[in-house]
């Protein structure tokens, strides 16, 4: 037996995921020896974790573009721009996330040292999943990313609509999870591997034995499990109940974590792993992609409570990045369509993060006032809180000068590019532009109750969550006008065949 | 036959599973059932190392015996319904009895063919478990998935503790 050496593992390009993990570890212990007042400092030694992740990232993103891709234990990971790029995107939202919650657990008298740890969990869950080149890896890191979801979800019992969003995430979370993993087996039956760089020679005809059949039924599995995660339609069930149960700062860190998380794992997988049957899947995630815009945005039309509408607002933003999945399917247009999605997923956690932010703020301590009405008059009373919600608002809706704008054109032009001898890509990116416009509707609702309705527009920022509200708007606002180095960045962000 | 050290292992062991499982279907009290349903699974794991299986011993332990029993037995205790019953036959017995002759005989049939030479008996390699440890802690095969295992264990046993802590 051969023992591993440093190289062979490749510590160092894994390194920010193994700092992130065992820095959680070691603070669940450190936690223990920190008295109930003073928990905030487990909120400081977590942000202390993401920082000393982040700078291994930088490191390592320094290294990458200098000497390419590289492997990781032996090829079950791999470091590339979309890994590297994610995991910035996931160390980020972690950041965000801590701050969104450093108030807000004490206003709810919900706060416990484990709230941050069990952050800190699923993100390195996230970013091992953009980095994940065996489906093996895969799934563990799935798992490692809800895990922690599902308890956080339930983090405000006894108060029952929390303990409801937990209980339905963690049913149909585990149940996603068994097509998941099921998927997975057909795929090892059909493959004989589970090394993405071994599913695809298998696939293409240089494997022994393969069988071709068993690896599409796992692929459409696989496609329902991870369908799932980012809430797409016909998967979407639980989202609206979940966002609206569990804590806002779960919430919010949860939109955007495990939608991206979700996406990294679809991206790699099908990408790499399933390219020779790019027809079969193409079409079936272009479908998906044009029935969640509609449905997602259709019905966040008729929401009033704030949560609620962002949790269909969310459901619709993964369908836009679906389209841009959908369009990678074509080799020439992968590295446009991969970078889009990833940079949509930026714009997206950027801007969303903000949003929720103003949700906290106005939420009183019994978990009401998030309803669209209680923004009424917010433009007089908090005029700096007004502005920033209406530039999330517009972002959100995709107009200029706005993240989200830059992000939705991004995805339109790498689909326009697909859509060259394939109506039905044309056809979901002509529904998406579509249901762009219908979504103004119920996002320009709030700048509109802010500005134009007489109200008592009550709210709470604290420092921290004042921290995070200026660090989003400016994010927001700057990648609107000055996208170029993030979107140099994110064309950087290209997906490699581990080896 | 002579009479050597593993006959006589051979023979508590069976005594173990066969009694077990006798227990678990004429004794009135679910309860007991469960233990004497533990008894017989302890029985099993025992001649899975006769039959030099650790390995499968092992997970039989930990599983069937540490687990699903516990499962079981916390099962029947939350369902006070079940805790009442006390008469040991019920109406769907020629059901179960018919479910268990097909077991019985099909069971037969492949132990007796083993027997006669009818089937191959499976070759296992001597080292598998070995093999199994080196493939866990090998950076060339499941070094990674098995250290995310460690920690998303963790993760899940932190979150139980703070979901059922109030």
């Amino acid at each position: 037996m051969n023992l591993p050496t440093l190289e062979s593992i490749n510590l160092a390009a894994s390194l920010p995921v193994l700092i992130l993990a065992g820095w959680a570890c070691l603070l669940t212990a450190i936690d223990l020896f920190i008295s109930p007042e003073r928990k905030h400092w487990t909120a400081w030694l977590a942000v202390l974790g993401l920082l000393a992740s982040g700078v291994a990232l930088g490191f390592e993103a320094v290294a990458y573009s200098q000497r390419g891709a590289v492997s990781a234990f032996g090829d079950m990971a791999v470091v590339d721009g979309f890994a590297l790029f994610l995991q910035g995107v996931f160390l980020l939202s972690a950041f965000l996330g801590i701050l969104l919650a450093l108030n807000y657990l004490p206003r709810h008298n919900i706060e416990r040292g484990e709230y941050y740890t069990l952050l800190l969990f699923t993100t390195s869950g996230m970013m091992l999943m953009a980095m994940a080149a065996d489906l093996i890896v895969v799934f563990l890191a799935l798992e490692l990313l809800s895990l922690p979801l599902y308890v956080l979800s339930g983090f405000a019992h006894p108060r029952l609509d929390s303990e409801e969003a937990a209980m339905k995430y963690f049913l149909l979370g585990a149940f996603a999870s068994g097509f998941l993993v099921y998927g997975i087996a057909l795929t090892y039956g059909g493959a004989g591997t589970t090394l993405l760089s071994g599913v695809v020679e298998a696939l293409v005809g240089g494997g022994p034995a393969p069988n071709p059949v068993l690896a599409i039924v796992g692929m459409g599995l696989i496609l329902v499990g991870l369908g799932f995660k980012v809430a797409a339609v016909p998967f979407h069930m639980w989202t609206p109940d979940v966002y609206q149960g569990a804590p806002t700062p779960v919430t919010a860190f949860m939109s955007v974590g495990a939608k991206a998380g979700g996406f990294a794992a679809l991206l790699r997988v099908f990408l790499i792993a399933f390219p020779a049957t790019g027809d079969t899947w193409g079409v079936v995630i272009a479908i998906i992609a044009a029935l969640t815009m509609i449905l997602g945005n259709v019905v966040a039309i008729s929401q009033s409570n704030v949560k609620r509408m962002l949790a269909y607002s969310s459901i619709a933003h993964a369908g836009y990045v679906l389209v841009a999945v959908a369009a990678a399917r074509y080799p020439e247009v992968e590295p446009l369509a991969v970078s889009a999605a990833v940079f949509y997923l930026l714009t997206y956690a950027v801007t969303n993060l903000g949003a929720f932010a103003i949700v906290i703020a106005l939420e009183r301590d019994d978990g009401t006032g998030v309803e669209v009405e209680d923004f009424a008059g917010l433009a007089k009373t908090r005029p700096w809180l007004a502005i920033a919600m209406t530039l999330f608002m517009l972002s959100l809706t995709g107009i200029p000068p706005s993240a989200g704008m830059v992000g939705k054109f991004f995805v339109f032009q790498a689909a326009v590019q697909a859509s060259v001898g394939d109506p039905l890509i044309l056809t979901v990116t002509i529904i998406g532009v579509l249901t762009s416009v219908i979504s103004a509707f119920y996002y320009l609702r709030i700048p509109v109750m802010m500005y134009f309705r007489d109200g008592e527009g009550q709210a709470n920022v604290q420092p921290a969550l004042g921290v995070a509200l200026a660090l989003t708007a400016l994010a927001t606002f700057l990648l609107g006008v000055v996208p170029a180095p993030f979107l140099q960045m994110a064309r950087h962000a290209l997906l490699t065949l581990a080896g | 036959m002579t009479i050597t050290p593993v006959t006589i292992a051979f023979a508590v062991l069976a005594i173990f599973t066969l009694g077990g499982g006798l227990g678990v279907v004429s004794s009135r009290n679910m309860v007991h059932a469960a233990l004497y349903l533990v008894l017989a699974l302890f029985g099993v794991a025992g001649l899975y190392v006769l039959l030099e299986a650790p390995f499968l011993a092992a997970i039989q332990v930990l599983v069937y015996m540490g687990a699903i029993a516990v499962l079981i037995t916390i099962t029947i205790m939350v369902t006070r319904r079940i805790m009442g019953i006390t008469e040991s036959v019920n109406r769907q017995w020629p059901l179960a009895a018919g479910i268990a002759a097909l077991v019985a005989v099909t069971l037969g049939f492949v132990v007796l063919g083993l027997f006669n030479g009818l089937l191959p008996v499976a070759d296992v390699p001597p080292d598998n478990i070995e093999q199994l440890g080196a493939a866990f802690v090998s950076h060339q095969a499941y070094l990674l998935p098995f250290e995310v295992a460690s920690v998303l264990l963790l993760a899940a046993m932190i979150g139980a503790i703070v979901v059922a802590r109030d």
